[in-house]
């Protein structure tokens, strides 16, 4: 159990809440994900649900309050499993609001709602939303809004 | 790192037939490229577009949203837009969110341009 203890690892990044540090967000994550035993496909799975997570506190989050920032935590256990955790200050919105994705609806309307978050789900094996958290810790802004997605080898 | 999209356009005039084909990441950032694109060959007057994705490596949400637009414009003009050559990464999401039901997809350009003559009449 130690040696296993030994390779895991824990890696933080902060980037201006913006869409061109998208792919900055998403090649962070992927680097660790792939030194974690993660490739091909599932890797790109990954990368998309990193994409649109931030995607969606850049456009929704943060829509009336821009300049803020997302805080992303990346827990890697090689050979098993990575926990990808995104922390941002802005509006909590309801994932219960957004409209489910039905591919139905798009044969004949280009409004499409509920794609990335649809996305998210699918890419990764657990995607869980928490808003108006209370910070505690030093250094923890007041309230945040907090991602967890996980995913298994 | 930072990768991009390349988006480069050939009209085939006899054809009323505009040939789209990306390079690189579909995302947030590089979808206003396609956008363009799609609304010059829609400007052009032709009916029918080909989008060729084979050097697609990255698709996300946002670049199927614009897929998905230029699709119905061109609908509502009677005409009509074919993808083809998919990447596994790229197939993926379309598999993902059920738009390989949506969008009329040929494994080759050489099998959308084939359905591309015929639905543009030339």
């Amino acid at each position: 159990m130690c040696s296993r203890r030994l390779t895991h690892s824990d890696r933080s990044l902060t980037i201006p809440a913006r869409f061109d540090q998208l792919q900055r967000a998403s090649a962070f994550v992927s680097e660790i994900a792939a030194a974690a035993g993660f490739q091909g496909l599932q890797l790109n799975r990954i990368e998309l649900a990193v994409d649109e997570a931030c995607s969606n506190i850049i456009e929704h989050a943060y829509a009336q309050t821009p300049g803020g920032e997302i805080h992303i935590h990346v827990h890697a256990e090689p050979g098993h499993r990575i926990v990808i955790t995104l922390i941002d200050t802005g509006e909590p919105f309801d994932p219960q609001a957004v409209p489910v994705h039905d591919p139905q609806s798009c044969l004949d309307d280009s409004k499409v709602g509920g794609l990335g978050l649809f996305l998210m789900r699918r890419a990764m094996d657990d995607v869980q939303f928490e808003f108006n958290v209370k910070g505690v810790g030093l250094g923890q802004p007041k309230r945040f809004n907090r991602l967890t997605m996980v995913k298994y080898l | 790192m930072i990768a991009s999209l390349n988006v480069t356009s050939q009209r085939l005039e006899n054809q009323s037939v505009t040939i789209l084909r990306l390079a690189g990441r579909l995302d947030a950032t590089t979808i206003s490229q396609l956008e363009r694109a799609l609304t010059d060959a829609q400007l052009s007057g032709d009916r029918v577009i080909v989008i060729d994705l084979s050097d697609l490596a990255y698709i996300s949400s946002s670049g199927l949203r614009v897929l998905l637009t230029g699709r119905s414009n061109a609908r509502k003009r009677g005409g009509e837009v074919f993808l083809c050559s998919l990447r596994p990464p790229v197939r993926e999401v379309f598999e993902m969110v059920g738009f390989t039901a949506v969008f009329t997809i040929f494994d080759t350009l050489e099998q959308a341009m084939e359905a591309a003559a015929a639905a543009s009449g030339g």
